[in-house]
C-alpha cells in the first residue's frame, strides 16, 4: 500500500537516477546491438537522436509457438547486458558489509554479534530447504574446524533440490496469495514443479519471469500458465501485478487516479495494460463509463512495440523489455530486495510496493546488488550467495528499534508456513500436518516480516491437534527419547531435535528437575517435546 | 480518553464547534442519552460501555453490492435497469424488488444512499471501508471490529473479542490482542479448541513454557515472545470456557435455524447472534459475490434472497431479545456500482454514490439520509464519507472518536480523523 511520503524527497531522486545508473550508457549500444525490431534500449522521448535504429525497419522473429517465443527472448538474452559491456561485476560479501557499515556510520558496538555456528546452520538451513538441520548434521557441522565451513554448508545447501522445491514454493504463494481466482481453476502443483525444475536447471531468473510472461496462459496443468490465468487474463490486473511481483512497484492506484508522489501516472498503468489486451485497449472513463480513451501499449519506461504485433506477442516484449531493457533497473533489484528481506528480516523497501525511489534505503547498496545480480545473469542462487556469506546476515538476532538500525542485525521473526511444517515433521515423522499448517499459518509473503502476527488458531493448533498431540504423546520422537536412560543425555537430544541447539545450563537444570518430578517418565517426556514445540523459538526464525 | 477518569460519570463531548466542553453527569443512563440524540458526539467511559454490553455485527457484503438493486432503487430510469422498486413499511420508502423482507421490516432499518468515496479498487476500499482510512505506506490501521475489541472488550475474556465469520482485514498495528479471531465454518465449534490432557496437566506444561520463552526473550525476541504469550493466554482461557457453546448450534430450535436460512451465511448470523448475546462485543460476517459486472440484476436476485431473510431474522431475533438498542447492525460492502449498466447487463466499480444499511443502537428505523440524483450518478443531498460514517458508528456503538490509538513508531492516531456524525441518524 504504496503512498508515499515526502514530495521533496522525490524530486532529487527522479532527476539523479539516470546519472548515477551506470545502465543508461548503455542504451545506444544495445539498440545497434540487434534489438531492433523492439526499439528496446530505447526508451522512447529520451534519447531521439539514436531512433534512427528503429527507422530501419523491424524484422519479426517467429513467435507462432511457445517455443518459439522462448527462443526469441532467448535471442534477447544472447545480447544481453553482460555480453556487450565491459563490466567490473564482482561484488563481494566483504563489500557489502562495508558499504552497510558506510551507509549509517554507526560504532561498532551497535552491530550484534556474529551468531553461534549452531544458530547459523539453523537460520541457513531453514532459508534454502526449508527444513531444520538433523542432529547429527548439526553437530558434524559444530565440530568442524575448517575456516570456510560456513561458505561450503551454503554453496551446499543452494544445490539440493529443496532450495529448488521451496523457492518454487514461495515464488507461488508471492505470486497467488491475492489471486481472485478460485485456487481449483489454478494449478499449484504444475506451477511449482515447473519453476522448481527451472531452478534445479539453474534457469536465470530473467528466463523464469520471460516463461511466464510469455506463457499461453490457457491451461492450468501447464506450469507457467498459471499466473496469467490468476490474473484471469484481464489487462489491468495482469500490468498491476506484473509490475507488483517483477519490479516491486505497486501502480494498481494509478489505474483509477493519478498519484501526487509516484512516478506511475494513469496513462501509463493503461497503456501497459494495453500490452495485455487481446484486441484494442480502452481506458475507462470512471465518471462516463461510456467514454473511454483508446490506449496503444507502451512499457513503463516509454517503449513502443512494433504495431504490428499480435497480441500474445506482445507479451513477449513486455517480457523483453520488462527483463532486458538495461534502464528497467527495477527488475533486478525486485529480486535482490526479495531475497534480502526474507534472509535479514527487513527489506530496503517494502517488497512488492515501492512508490518513489525516494523511499528505497540503503540505495547504494541494493542498487550496487541490483546491477551485478544482473551481470550475473540473473542467477537466482548469486544474491543467496552474496547475502547468507555477509556479517549483516550471520549476526545474531535483535529486532531494530530505529531506521538507523536497520541491518545490524537479523530481525527474529516468524517462520514460513512451510519451514513450520517442516519443523513438525521430525515430531510426527512424515508431511501428515503440512496441509493444516499451511491453511493456519499462512501469511501473505509479501507482508514485511516485522508486520507479520500470529493467531490463536495457530496456538490452538500446537497445543491441541489431535493428530500432533498423539505424535507428542507417543510419536517417533517421543518413543526414542523415552529409551534414552541417562537424563542429561535425554535433555541434550531433546533440545537438539526439537530447537537444533543443545540445552543452556538453566534449560538442562529446568527439564531434568522436571523428569524427576514427575514420575511416569514417558509423560514427563511428552511434556517436555509438548513444551519445546509450542516454545516461541520453535516457530522463529532466529 | 480524559486522564481524570472518574468511572462513576459519564462524559459528554459537545460538537467541534463547541470547544473542549466537557461535562459530567451523574449517573445517566448510558442507553437513554444515546438515544436521545440531541447531543453531539457522546463518549462513555469504556468501563461503563463495557457494563452496558454494547456491541455491533457487520454483515460484509463483498465485491461492493451495487446500490441501485438494494437500497436506492431508480426504477422507469435507463440507469435504472430491469429491478423495480417495492414499498416498505415505512411509508413513501422504496427498496429493490429483491429484499421483501427487510422492506416488511424497514422500521427497524435506517439507510444511508449518499454514501460518496473515491476508492474503486476492491482490495484499497475494502481496507478503506473496515478501518476509516485511506490505505497508507507501511501503516496498517486496524480494522474497527479491532478497535471496539480493543476499547469495550475485556483483555481477560473467555471469548474473543472479535469474531469474523470469514477472512477480514486484521489488527494492524493493535496488535494480536485484538486480532479478529477466524471462523470458517459456522455452527461448529473451533477446530482444536478441545483439550487432549487433563487441566492439570497442561497447566503443568503450560508453566514450563513460560520458562522456556523467557530465555528466548532474552536472547533478542522480546517481541515475538510478548505476543505468544498473549496468544497462548487467550487460547488456554478459551479451551476451557464453558461460553465456548456460543459457536454451537445445536441447542438452537430448528425453528430459529430455518429463519435465518441454512445457506453458511445465515447460520453465520445466527451464531454472530449468539457470541454478541455471550458478551463478544464485535462480530463480522461475511457474504462475497457482490461484484457483479456481468448480470447483474439476475445475480443479486439470487444473492438478496439469501442475505434478506438472514437480516431480517437478525434484527426480529435482535428485537425480541431486547439486543437490538445495545447492538449496531452494519450492512455494507466496499463501493457502490456504476448506474449506467454496462453493455453485459452488468455494473462496475463506483465508489463515487453508494448505500448503506443499519439497524440499533440508537439508529432510529426507517430513516433515510441522503438521496442521489435521478440517474444514480451524484449525490444530490447530505454527501456522507467513509469518515462520517466512521463517526456515526462510533456514536452508536459509544466510542469516542478522537480516542488516539498509539502506532508502534509512538505516532497518536485518533480512532477516527475528520468527519461528522451523521446526526439525523440518531434523532
Amino acid at each position: 500500500m504504496p503512498h508515499s511520503s515526502s514530495p521533496a524527497l522525490l524530486k532529487p531522486a527522479m532527476n539523479s537516477r539516470r546519472r548515477n545508473w551506470p545502465w543508461s550508457r548503455w542504451t545506444a549500444v544495445a539498440s545497434i546491438a540487434g534489438l531492433v525490431w523492439l526499439g528496446l534500449g530505447l526508451p522512447g522521448g529520451w534519447r531521439p537522436s539514436v531512433a534512427i535504429v528503429v527507422a530501419a525497419g523491424p524484422k519479426l522473429p517467429d513467435m507462432s509457438t511457445p517455443q518459439a517465443k522462448l527462443k526469441a527472448l532467448e535471442y534477447f538474452r544472447q545480447q544481453g547486458p553482460w555480453k556487450t559491456i565491459k563490466h567490473t561485476g564482482a561484488l563481494t560479501s566483504k563489500d557489502v558489509d562495508k558499504s552497510l557499515e558506510y551507509e549509517k556510520k554507526l560504532p561498532d558496538d551497535r552491530y550484534a554479534p556474529l551468531s553461534d555456528d549452531a544458530s547459523f546452520m539453523r537460520r541457513a538451513s531453514f532459508d534454502l530447504t526449508g527444513r531444520p538441520p538433523a542432529a547429527p548434521d548439526l553437530l558434524a557441522f559444530v565440530a568442524d574446524a575448517s575456516k570456510d565451513k560456513r561458505a561450503k554448508l551454503i554453496d551446499r545447501l543452494l544445490e539440493t533440490d529443496e532450495f529448488a522445491l521451496r523457492w518454487a514454493h514461495f515464488w507461488r504463494t508471492v505470486m497467488f496469495y491475492n489471486t481472485p481466482v478460485a485456487a481449483n481453476r489454478l494449478d499449484y502443483g504444475a506451477f511449482e514443479d515447473w519453476l522448481a525444475d527451472m531452478f534445479k536447471r539453474h534457469a536465470g531468473w530473467d528466463q523464469i519471469t520471460a516463461a511466464i510472461l510469455a506463457a499461453e496462459g490457457k491451461k492450468k496443468e501447464v506450469g507457467p500458465d498459471n499466473f496469467i490465468l490468476a490474473c484471469e487474463n484481464q489487462p489491468t490486473l495482469l500490468a498491476s501485478e506484473t509490475a507488483r511481483v517483477f519490479m516491486g512497484v505497486s501502480i494498481q492506484c494509478a489505474e483509477c487516479h493519478h498519484h501526487p508522489f509516484d512516478r506511475w501516472k494513469r496513462e501509463q498503468f493503461h497503456e501497459l495494460a494495453a500490452f495485455f489486451a487481446p484486441g484494442k485497449y480502452y481506458m475507462p472513463d470512471l465518471q462516463h463509463p461510456e467514454e473511454k480513451t483508446e490506449m496503444s501499449a507502451r512499457f513503463l519506461l516509454g517503449e513502443n512495440p512494433p504495431p504490428n504485433l499480435k497480441a500474445d506477442a506482445r507479451r513477449v516484449a513486455v517480457a523483453a523489455y520488462l527483463v532486458y531493457n538495461p534502464n528497467n533497473y527495477w527488475f533486478a533489484r525486485a529480486y535482490v530486495n526479495r531475497i534480502w528481506s526474507e534472509l535479514l528480516g527487513d527489506g530496503f523497501y517494502a517488497v512488492d510496493s515501492l512508490g518513489p525511489d525516494g523511499d528505497v534505503s540503503h540505495k547504494l547498496v541494493v542498487n550496487r546488488m541490483a546491477y551485478v545480480f544482473r551481470n550475473q545473469q540473473f542467477d537466482a542462487r548469486w544474491p543467496f550467495r552474496l547475502i547468507m556469506n555477509t556479517k549483516a546476515y550471520q549476526r545474531q538476532i535483535r529486532a531494530p528499534k530505529s531506521s538507523d538500525e536497520l541491518f545490524t542485525a537479523v530481525r527474529p521473526s516468524r517462520l514460513r508456513p512451510d519451514q513450520v511444517a517442516k519443523a513438525l515433521e521430525r515430531i510426527v515423522g512424515g508431511d501428515k500436518l503440512a496441509k493444516d499448517v499451511e491453511r493456519i499459518f499462512a501469511v501473505d509473503p509479501s507482508v514485511p516480516l516485522a508486520d507479520v502476527e500470529g493467531a490463536i488458531q495457530q496456538s490452538l493448533f500446537l497445543m491441541n491437534n489431535p493428530a500432533l498431540q498423539a505424535a507428542i504423546k507417543n510419536g517417533p520422537l517421543t518413543q526414542r527419547l523415552s529409551k534414552i536412560s541417562s537424563p542429561e543425555r535425554l535433555v541434550d537430544d531433546l533440545y537438539l531435535d526439537v530447537l537444533a541447539r543443545g540445552p543452556t545450563a538453566a534449560e538442562r537444570r529446568r527439564s531434568l528437575e522436571y523428569l524427576k518430578t514427575v514420575p511416569n517418565r514417558a509423560e514427563a517426556v511428552s511434556d517436555l517435546v509438548w513444551v519445546l514445540v509450542n516454545s516461541t523459538e520453535f516457530i522463529s526464525r532466529r | 480518553m480524559p486522564a481524570f477518569r472518574n468511572p462513576s460519570c459519564l462524559h459528554l463531548r459537545l460538537g467541534a464547534d463547541g470547544g473542549v466542553s466537557r461535562r459530567s453527569f451523574l449517573q445517566l443512563s448510558g442507553a437513554a442519552l444515546a438515544g436521545s440524540g440531541l447531543l453531539g458526539p457522546i463518549s462513555l467511559h469504556a468501563d461503563e460501555l463495557k457494563k452496558q454490553g454494547r456491541s455491533c455485527i457487520l454483515v460484509w457484503l463483498g465485491g461492493g453490492p451495487s446500490q441501485m438493486e438494494t437500497w436506492d432503487p431508480k426504477p422507469g430510469t435507463s440507469n435504472g435497469g430491469e429491478t423495480k422498486a417495492i414499498e416498505t413499511a415505512v411509508s413513501g420508502v422504496q427498496i429493490a424488488q429483491y429484499w421483501p423482507k427487510i422492506a416488511q421490516g424497514l422500521k427497524n432499518w435506517a439507510v444511508i444512499r449518499s454514501m460518496t468515496n473515491r476508492e474503486g479498487s476492491h482490495e484499497r476500499a475494502t481496507y478503506q471501508l473496515h478501518t476509516g482510512r485511506k490505505p497508507t505506506g507501511a501503516l496498517k490501521f486496524p480494522n474497527i471490529g479491532s478497535v471496539v475489541a480493543e476499547q469495550l472488550g475485556d483483555r481477560q475474556a473467555e471469548l474473543p473479542n472479535f469474531v469474523s465469520v470469514g477472512e477480514t482485514i486484521g489488527s494492524g498495528f493493535l496488535g494480536v490482542h485484538s486480532q479478529p479471531f477466524v471462523v470458517q465454518r459456522p455452527g461448529a465449534l473451533p477446530e482444536n479448541i478441545a483439550g487432549t490432557v487433563s487441566p492439570e496437566q497442561l497447566k503443568r506444561r503450560l508453566a514450563q513454557l513460560t520458562d522456556q520463552d523467557a530465555g528466548f526473550a532474552a536472547a533478542g525476541a522480546k517481541q515475538l515472545v510478548d505476543e505468544q504469550r498473549g496468544l497462548y493466554a487467550q487460547g488456554a482461557r478459551m479451551m476451557l470456557s464453558p461460553k465456548l457453546k456460543a459457536f454451537q448450534l445445536d441447542d438452537e430450535p430448528a425453528k430459529t435455524r430455518d429463519e435465518y436460512g441454512r445457506s453458511g451465511f445465515g447460520q453465520g448470523l445466527l451464531v454472530a447472534r449468539r457470541l454478541v448475546e455471550a458478551g463478544v462485543p464485535f462480530v463480522e460476517v461475511h457474504r462475497g459475490g457482490w461484484d457483479n459486472h456481468v448480470s447483474v440484476f439476475k445475480s443479486v436476485e439470487k444473492l438478496a434472497a439469501e442475505v434478506d431473510q438472514g437480516l431480517a431474522a437478525l434484527s426480529n431475533d435482535l428485537v425480541a431479545r431486547g439486543l437490538l438498542q445495545r447492538n449496531l447492525v452494519v450492512c455494507m460492502g466496499e463501493f457502490g456500482r456504476t448506474p449506467k449498466v454496462n453493455p453485459r447487463a452488468g455494473r462496475d466499480h463506483w465508489p463515487k454514490t453508494f448505500s448503506v444499511l443499519l439497524a440499533g443502537a440508537g439508529i432510529r428505523g426507517g430513516r433515510v439520509i441522503g438521496k442521489t440524483t435521478s440517474d444514480g450518478m451524484d449525490v444530490d443531498a447530505d454527501p456522507v464519507s467513509v469518515e462520517d460514517l466512521f463517526q456515526t458508528l462510533c456514536r452508536a456503538i459509544g466510542l469516542d472518536p478522537s480516542t488516539e490509538l498509539t502506532s508502534p513508531s509512538g505516532r497518536p492516531l485518533k480512532i477516527v480523523d475528520g468527519g461528522q456524525i451523521v446526526t439525523g441518524l440518531f434523532s
